[in-house]
């Protein structure tokens, strides 16, 4: 008699060690699917390099023409719809403050990104925004030089640079 | 909750759970095993309390769940390393103390720029075709179940193969890097390098038998080519190529005709040469839905003969998913995935091509190599022995995939840095 019980709570006690490992790794991957959902619904990236995307190699004549920005597509603004860059920064977000108003773009920050002409070109920045700047898909993590035919997205909002 | 707390708190969950796998075997094979077997759960989370220090003070920034992960999968493999020999498992415990040594050298080493690694791009190319050239070499090349992947320095022995692999997609990101806009144009004569690669490929299968690696090297160099380009019309064109290949060596080739014979049908073989995917089958489905349970696994017959050979290695994962069952094996499997798309997502964060490709490319190199091990033990393609990553023991595999978790961490460090 003296076996049976104990040979019991052996069993028992391994049938909890497996349900609390497997409890334990599904929590786990909770964690960490939580978190990837939350990525999924902040605008999509691309792994994938695009033409003329890698910094310094677009090393031709300095713009001294600022140039102009068009809509190419956007919820807040009307496409095709541009802006001329003059020796003024031009502001983007979705506040009033802004010279680019974003209104009804969701993933817009109230202010987001600047767009600068200096003497060596357009310049764009990311001023905060909580879901960043891409320039050609490319998130900026510093400002970077525009060169002609690149693609802004501020939210979801895309923008072409034309010389 | 900063970065690295919360990698912090998923290396602790990982723990608890290298505790209870642990716990378990010690429980149901008492008369085997000794209560040194609870002593590793307390070893294993030190030496990760120690790789999380080292990523701390080095990349502040990186991803916070690829190291829990790494570790999750790595103390699942040790537990059920331990569980069928524990004599392998003190050997694979060293393995992982030199792994782990290996990740923060590459991170103390290369944290404050790991993109000078791509003006070295020819040295990372020759070392790696000289590392995948050794084992063909009669002096210190051995040949284990037909395929010729080993050396060994008198009882040493290593798989210079997966060292290569890390080295041969630094060589390719750097190299791609320079020239994707001419091959992103897609004329005839800039077919070259695919044609090279393919040619390399093929070299490889024939000379050491091993359509795995084949697959691997060809299948890293085709993603790294799309990454690069973007032109899917190299992915087919590649993907005719070496399907045609292949056919080429299932003709010539009888060691590959016997796999894909035992692929297609392992019953009439079930005594000579599809012994071991039929023994792994068996074990798999012998796991059920909920799994036998860590330690309680039929792995031997009754007088002691082993069932599954090299259980511990390529067959590893159908070992794990009798004692988990199905759903202990999908979670794993799930792991993987999240694994894979933490990498992906690191690529596509990356702000410079070269991270970019190195970020695509080992990451993709983690999910192709999991793909064709997993794949095989299903029976979904023909089985080729390659390590299950992170999981599977053997030395040079750990070390590996470890300097593969620091380039990813790198990488991400770099593109997660606050603006400078």
């Amino acid at each position: 008699m003296t076996a049976l019980p104990g040979s019991i709570a052996v069993e028992e006690a391994l049938l909890l060690l497996k349900i609390a490992f497997l409890v334990l790794l599904y929590l786990f991957i909770w964690r960490i699917v939580r978190t990837a959902a939350r990525d999924l619904r902040l605008p999509q990236e691309s792994f994938v390099l695009a033409p003329g995307s890698i910094p310094g190699l677009g090393g031709e004549a300095p713009h001294i023409e600022a140039g102009k920005i068009v809509v190419v597509k956007s919820p807040a603004l009307t496409e095709g719809d541009e802006w001329d860059l003059d020796a003024s920064p031009l502001t983007f977000g979705r506040s009033s403050q802004n010279d680019v108003e974003l209104k009804r773009d969701e993933y817009a920050s109230s202010s987001h990104a600047r767009l600068e002409p200096r003497r060596d070109g357009v310049w764009l920045e990311d001023i905060g925004s909580t879901n960043g700047t891409y320039l050609n898909g490319i998130r900026l993590t510093r400002p970077k030089r525009l060169t002609a035919g690149d693609i802004v997205r501020i939210g979801e909002t895309e923008l072409r640079y034309e010389a | 909750m900063s970065l690295r707390n919360r990698e912090l708190a998923n290396l602790i969950v990982v723990g608890m759970l290298t505790a209870i796998g642990f716990a378990s075997v010690y429980i149901a094979r008492q008369a085997v095993v000794s209560t040194g077997s609870l002593a590793y759960a307390g070893f294993f989370f030190a030496l990760y309390l120690a790789a999380h220090l080292v990523s701390r003070l080095t990349v502040p920034n990186a991803d916070p769940y690829l190291l829990p992960m790494a570790a999750l999968l790595t103390a699942v493999g040790l537990t059920e390393i331990y569980r069928l020999d524990p004599t392998d498992a003190f050997r694979q415990g060293l393995w992982i103390v030199v792994a782990v040594g290996a990740l923060a050298a590459t991170l103390f080493l290369l944290h404050r720029d790991y993109r000078r690694l791509e003006s070295y791009k020819y040295l990372f190319g020759l070392a790696a075709i000289g590392l995948l050239v050794l084992p063909a070499l009669p002096v210190f090349g051995q040949s284990i179940n037909g395929a010729r992947l080993w050396i060994h320095f008198g009882s040493l022995q290593f798989q210079p193969g997966e060292i290569a692999k890390v080295l041969l997609i630094v060589f390719l990101a750097g190299y791609l890097r320079e020239k994707r806009e001419v091959l992103a144009q897609g004329r005839l004569k800039d077919f070259g390098p695919l044609l090279v690669i393919w040619g390399g490929a093929m070299l490889v299968l024939v000379e050491t038998n091993d359509l795995g690696s084949a697959l691997l090297y060809f299948g890293i160099f085709l993603a790294m080519l799309y990454v690069a380009t973007g032109r899917l019309a190299y992915v087919l064109i590649g993907g005719v190529l070496f399907v045609g290949g292949a056919a080429g060596a299932y003709k010539l080739i009888g060691h590959v005709r016997t796999r894909v014979e035992i692929w297609i049908d392992p019953w009439p073989h079930i005594h000579t040469s599809g012994y071991q995917i039929t023994q792994s089958l068996y074990s798999i489905s012998n796991g059920g839905f909920g799994g036998a349970g860590l330690g309680k696994g039929t792995f031997t017959t009754t007088n002691g003969a082993t069932l599954i050979p090299s259980a511990n290695t390529d067959f590893i994962y159908s070992a794990i998913a009798q004692e988990l069952g199905l759903v202990g094996a999908a979670a794993l499997l799930l792991v993987f995935m999240l694994f894979i798309a933490r990498g992906m997502k690191v690529a596509m964060l990356a702000d410079d091509g070269f991270s970019k490709l190195l970020a695509a490319g080992l990451t993709f190199s983690f999910a192709l190599q999991t793909f064709i091990i997993v794949g095989g033990i299903l029976r979904m393609i023909p089985l080729t022995g390659v390590t299950l990553p992170f999981v599977s023991y053997g030395g040079s595999s750990v070390v590996a995939n470890f300097v593969l978790l620091a380039g990813l961490l790198l990488i991400s460090n770099r593109s997660n840095a606050p603006a400078r």
